[in-house]
């Protein structure tokens, strides 16, 4: 019985910061912009292509695989805004939400298909991953959930790092605050959201190479991910960083435990039926504020 | 479309939308005269089906600012219960439209009741999920319901969905013209809508939903009670939409979970953004181009999916307001330009219509 427990909690917590790690990405973005990308997860998998196309086809060492697929996923986010954001800022507030989206939802489509065209619906090995299990006593916990762990958690410490105390980070809180306020006191906010886009798509490279080291790789690698971040979004409030996390981890043991004790198909309803319970009780989200909108 | 207008005095506009219905049932009478090709003509019929559930999610988004991704989930369900009732009861198809339909008002109502008090983004992600784990809980259905000879049939039809469970008995009835049967019966499914909807859209409810969409917190102001026009119009765009799932069905003879697919639902909200959200017209135009540059990429096989995306976000960038949009514009340019006509209203009508 301990063990079952271990291990459905060990599948939580790892599942928790893949999740947490897709989340972060997707409020970072929502929080200072107010920009829904539907394209984060074509953005996740196109990071884990990446590492795979260097690693396993050109035969370079983990580490710039690693690095390959964090660059290619702040070049896909500046990309984005180049091509995409940037003309799109131009119209009104309300229109710029549901415009962007659908925007990027077409940007998303055609990664998706395009990264099919290009390696095939075939599922690949992700070469970064690592074998072998540590065993405590009864306990074994497999090296790859520990790295997956250790990696997110040096991740959430350097995003945290970066948005309290450097001056970007000022910039980008200043401008998820009020924007015009930041605009007046200075702030390039166009640049600001140029960074934002920059930092999401190098998280989302990483998240994508890390959500392909437990699965496979292929195009739809990162829906999953994706559709489960926006719902620890929306449970957290779009936009709060912290609560992001604690969501992520709560309702992805929640789902371990649901998936064991109920079968695997009703882990995601269950997910489902906490978020409209939350949204009954709280619309704007467990830790959002309620947003006043201006007219 | 032409009886609401005609009772409260005839507008340059409403003449515009008139000129261009009767165009239109012309158009819709001839085509099974000069179109000889099955292929071409049953494009066209689900090209219908496509029109009529982008304008019902026109209706919810352009017309009420609601983004909600469950449109496709919405018919699949009126097409499912539809489906379910022929395929267990025995039902007859054309009896058992009805209920799919109400079936489909009564699932929308709900989920209109889950975002009753969202807004924006969140709609959307509530929709999604809605609409994605109704996928997931159909797909992955393995449990034996009934035996159907020898093989195991699971209560929603599992990943293979339901087949032959009737028609709508226009093969018995026009023998080798069945297909010609089948396109007016969609048709009229298409005309009432565009109907049902242009009367919607025109009435003081139809109002109550635009403003609730420019300007919630004036419009609450107002006296517009919110919930309540909320739901109104997450049931009313649910009743076409369902109908239409449930002829979907009976004209395919099969329903499966493929419909609930991303892509599907991505190409209905393809019609709505390049034809033009928030315009009468706008998914018409939308599916009919749409359609067009779909058949024109099967030549490019793969490519397809490619470039759909691709168009959805160009036209978002390029035209915001999508075809129709540009196509006023066009008007109000040439307006202006010619500007001091007494009557600039009733002189664009003969340039558009021409278009």
């Amino acid at each position: 019985m301990l063990d079952i427990l271990t291990s459905i909690v060990i599948a939580g917590i790892t599942t928790g910061a893949l999740y947490a790690l897709a989340t972060v990405g997707l409020s970072l973005v929502w929080g200072s912009m107010g920009m829904l990308n539907m394209a984060h997860a074509a953005m996740l998998t196109l990071g884990g292509y990446a590492a795979f196309t260097l690693c396993s086809a050109l035969g370079l060492p983990v580490v710039v695989g690693f690095l390959g697929a964090v660059l290619v996923g702040a070049v896909a986010g500046g990309l984005l805004y180049i091509l995409i954001v940037h003309s799109l800022l131009k119209t009104d507030k309300a229109a710029f939400e549901s415009n962007v989206m659908i925007a990027t939802v077409g940007i998303g489509i055609a990664l998706e298909n395009a990264i099919l065209l290009i390696y095939g619906g075939q599922p690949l090995k992700q070469p970064i991953s690592a074998s072998g299990a540590l065993s405590v006593g009864s306990v074994t916990i497999p090296w790859q959930n520990m790295l997956i762990v250790v990696v997110v958690i040096v991740l959430m410490a350097l995003i945290a790092l970066l948005l309290s105390t450097t001056r970007i980070g000022r910039a980008i809180r200043a401008t998820a605050q009020n924007r015009e306020a930041a605009q007046l006191m200075g702030v390039a906010v166009n640049r600001v959201y140029f960074q934002v886009l920059l930092l999401s798509g190098a998280i989302a490279g990483i998240c994508g190479v890390m959500v392909s080291s437990m699965t496979q790789l292929s195009p739809p690698l990162g829906n999953d991910p994706m559709l489960k971040a926006f719902i620890m979004c929306v449970v957290a409030g779009l936009g709060n960083l912290p609560g992001a996390v604690a969501a992520a981890f709560g309702l992805a043991l929640l789902e371990a435990f649901v998936q064991y004790a109920a079968g695997a198909r009703w882990g995601f309803p269950t997910l489902l039926f906490v978020v409209i319970a939350v949204l009954i009780w709280r619309p704007a989200g467990l830790f959002g504020r309620v947003q006043i909108r201006r007219m | 479309m032409t009886k609401p207008a005609q009772s409260k005095g005839i507008t340059g506009s409403a003449r515009l939308d008139l000129a261009v219905s009767l165009l239109l049932v012309i158009a819709a009478v001839a085509l099974p005269l000069f179109v000889d090709s099955r292929y071409v003509l049953g494009q066209v019929v689900l090209a219908l089906f496509y029109a009529t559930i982008a304008s019902q999610w026109n209706l919810l988004f352009g017309f009420s600012g609601i983004f909600s991704l469950a449109q496709m989930a919405i018919f699949a369900f009126g097409g499912y219960v539809t489906a379910m009732l022929c395929f267990y009861f025995g039902w007859d198809v054309w009896a058992a439209l009805l209920p799919g339909a109400l079936a489909a008002v009564v699932f929308s109502l709900i989920v209109g009741v889950a975002c009753l008090r969202l807004t924006g983004v969140y709609v959307a992600l509530l929709t999604l999920a809605i609409a994605q784990t109704m996928y997931l809980l159909i797909v992955t259905d393995t449990e034996c319901f009934t035996m159907v000879g020898s093989i195991c049939r699971q209560f929603t039809g599992g990943a293979v969905g339901f087949a032959r469970f009737g028609d709508l008995g226009t093969r018995a009835l026009l023998k080798g013209q069945w297909l010609i049967g089948n396109y007016a019966i969609i048709a009229t499914l298409f005309a009432l809508t565009m109907l049902f909807t242009y009367v919607v859209v025109k009435s003081p409810i139809g109002l109550a939903f635009k403003a609730l969409k420019d300007n919630p917190g004036y419009a609450v102001a107002r006296g517009v009670n919110r919930f309540q026009a909320q739901l109104l119009v997450f049931g009313i765009s649910a009743f076409f939409t369902g109908l239409a799932g449930g002829l979907y069905a009976a004209h395919f003879q099969a329903i499966g979970p493929g419909i609930l697919s991303l892509s599907q639902l991505m190409f209905i909200i393809a019609i709505t953004v390049v034809g033009g959200v928030g315009t009468f017209w706008g998914p018409l135009v939308g599916t009919v181009v749409l359609v067009a540059a779909d058949e024109l990429m099967r030549e490019a096989g793969e490519f397809r999916t490619l470039g759909l995306g691709l168009i959805i976000t160009l036209s978002i960038i390029l035209m915001p307001r999508g075809l129709v949009g540009r196509l006023g514009d066009l008007v109000h340019w040439l307006r202006h330009r010619n500007g001091g006509a007494p009557h600039p209203k009733l002189r664009e009508s003969p340039v558009a219509a021409g278009e």
